[in-house]
């Protein structure tokens, strides 16, 4: 009990960042909903590219077209959701010297970046919910429902691994701040590389097995593709633990490399001040 | 004794950026640094509720030994004790005790109302409710910003907004609170008014308090005690009756004239900073001071006369450019 309540005290802080950002993409309505446009003209582009490829009742790379286009709608819906993030923000915390502002106060750095894309994932889902109501009430999309429990138990945890493997790369990034102030240039390639290879334009298991197979050892395709995968009941359950171990394999080393690389640009930090 | 600091010192290492192409390219392979001291053998210590002013020049080191007592750098040699912690640690326990405002930093929510980063300010330093609400209550009195803890951040003046940080960073009540150049940019009826508030919060609450400021206004309303520092070198730590004494024993006075007057007649009596009929403003020793006002007095047609102590400003300039 007594436990439970100084929990309680010590997440409130994190709690009120997060309505935080949630506000303060609500004063930014404008701007967000036009982010939100954008998303949603490329889900409708490679929505209808796939469904005048695979025809009705026939199949492409081993998709029926309802798959593919769950597939499609689903990778929409999970980036609005693993994808969504405020990292690529501490790099400029740390350059414009803002980081003091945080050192000199009793909240956790990562903590607080944790919450904040919470917030900015609330604020997806939400926008991201809303335009799939519309999009079912407008073209009403052949899906397909996964109804085994113990494979949307499986989609629910690799989603969840995917949202802190996201963070750990996002605040991997960000850390480059501490060096150089030239953050957006690996940020923008990294999107790049995710938006191919974490299966957001297609399913990976397209490629020729050779490259799939590499790319099932790197982190990205477990950000997307992997989760859906579960969900369309394409994973016997060996082939779901390994990907699992594999993510959190990575999870770990990259919180590692996070952990290392915080407390050496710190330590600079502090040694050269601001 | 809150506050005692012996023997700092901080050096940064500065990356030296060659000029041309072929010295960059060549530079970023074997890059050279410049080691720059910022602050050197720098020792004081401050007991339980003083409020003491930091003075020095830009670039002479007082935003990095605030930084150096705050945490936010550690120091290159010395040691530094605040409330019995070591800053650098940055230990939970410290922080909550502490508080740093930066006049030329934001620390508020931008795009949103100023209570939002109030709030979160409150659960950050673990504040109960009532006394949060006493605070809060208190404070934005003392402050009179109760009208604009519901706009924007980003739509304050300069004035309010500084206002509004100081009303966030003291929320938790901290028993420490560094003020870098609180004032800035502000105007003066802004300045005066921040400055009382100053004044109130270290006699209501007994904060220690340590404030940088460029204007020597600030310093002489607020400080009894003043630190001097100039190229990381302290230069003076005491009283600031005390300063003037010792730095300029001598007095200012100033007559207005009837008629006009020979200048070489007031040369006799001290130095003449100024002439200008009817006018003229004398240095005199302090111990001839007697002497020269009576002279004044009896031998020139004197309409007026005012014995000043020499301006606070100009005494110090005198140190740094020493």
């Amino acid at each position: 009990m007594l436990l439970g309540a100084c929990l309680q005290n010590k997440m409130r802080k994190y709690f009120l960042v997060i309505t935080n950002t949630w506000n303060e993409i609500l004063t930014y309505r404008l701007s967000f909903i036009l982010w939100r446009l954008r998303t949603v003209l490329q889900l409708l582009t490679i929505y209808f590219l796939w469904s005048s490829l695979i025809p009705h009742q026939k199949t492409l790379f081993g998709y029926s077209q309802s798959l593919m286009l769950t597939y499609v709608i689903g990778t929409s819906f999970i980036s609005s959701i693993v994808l969504s993030t405020r990292t690529h923000e501490i790099g400029e915390n740390i350059n414009s010297g803002n980081l003091s502002a945080f050192l000199a106060r009793p909240i956790g750095y990562f903590g607080y970046w944790f919450a904040r894309d919470m917030g900015d994932k609330l604020g997806n889902i939400t926008f991201s919910l809303i335009e799939l109501a519309f999009l079912f009430f407008l073209i009403n999309p052949p899906l397909f429902f996964q109804t085994d429990v113990i494979y949307l138990l499986f989609f629910i945890t690799t989603i969840f691994l995917g949202i802190i493997l996201h963070f750990c790369i996002g605040s991997l990034l960000g850390m480059i701040g501490f060096w150089s102030p030239e953050v957006w240039a690996p940020r923008f390639i990294f999107f790049i590389l995710i938006g191919f290879f974490a299966g957001s334009l297609f399913p990976l298991d397209i490629f020729p097995k050779p490259i799939f197979n590499l790319l099932q050892f790197m982190p990205f395709s477990y950000l997307l593709f992997f989760p859906l995968k579960i969900y369309l009941g394409q994973l016997s359950v060996p082939q779901i633990m390994q990907g699992i171990s594999i993510s959190l394999v990575w999870i770990i080393f990259l919180s590692g490399c996070l952990y290392f690389v915080w407390r050496k640009g710190l330590k600079m930090y502090t040694a050269y001040g601001n | 004794m809150i506050i005692s600091v012996s023997h700092l010192s901080k050096y940064y290492q500065v990356y030296k950026k060659e000029p041309g192409l072929w010295r960059s390219v060549s530079s970023f392979f074997a890059r050279k640094y410049e080691t720059i001291k910022a602050v050197e053998d720098i020792s004081f210590s401050i007991t339980e509720g003083e409020l003491v002013g930091f003075i020095g020049p830009n670039g002479a080191g007082k935003t990095t030994t605030l930084k150096c007592l705050s945490g936010l750098l550690y120091p290159t040699h010395g040691s530094i004790s605040v409330l019995g912690f070591t800053p650098y640690e940055r230990k939970y326990a410290y922080l909550k005790q502490m508080s740093l405002v930066m006049g030329q930093k934001n620390q508020l929510w931008w795009d949103l109302p100023v209570i939002e980063s109030i709030e979160l300010y409150k659960e950050i330093y673990n504040v109960s409710d009532n006394e949060y609400k006493k605070s809060l209550l208190e404070l934005t009195e003392l402050l009179e910003v109760k009208d604009l803890l519901r706009v924007q951040v980003k739509k304050l003046s300069l004035g309010e907004r500084m206002k509004c940080e100081l009303l966030a960073a003291l929320i938790h009540r901290p028993k420490v609170l560094f003020l870098d150049e609180p004032t800035i940019g502000l105007d003066v009826v802004m300045q005066k008014k921040l400055r009382e508030f100053i004044k109130e919060y270290n006699k209501r609450y007994k904060a220690t308090i340590m404030l940088t400021s460029h204007y020597m206004r600030d310093v002489e309303a607020l400080c009894k005690r003043v630190i001097i520092i100039n190229h990381g070198k302290m230069l003076y730590d005491g009283e600031l009756l005390e300063l003037i004494k010792k730095h300029a024993p001598y007095k200012l006075i100033k007559v207005i004239l009837k008629e006009s007057i020979n200048i070489k007649r007031i040369e006799q009596l001290g130095e003449v900073l100024h002439f200008s009929y009817p006018e003229f403003i004398l240095r005199v020793d302090h111990k001839k001071m007697g002497q020269a006002a009576t002279k004044i007095l009896e031998e020139f047609p004197v309409e007026d006369v005012t014995i000043e102590d020499p301006d606070m400003e100009y005494v110090i300039r005198g140190m740094f450019t020493k």
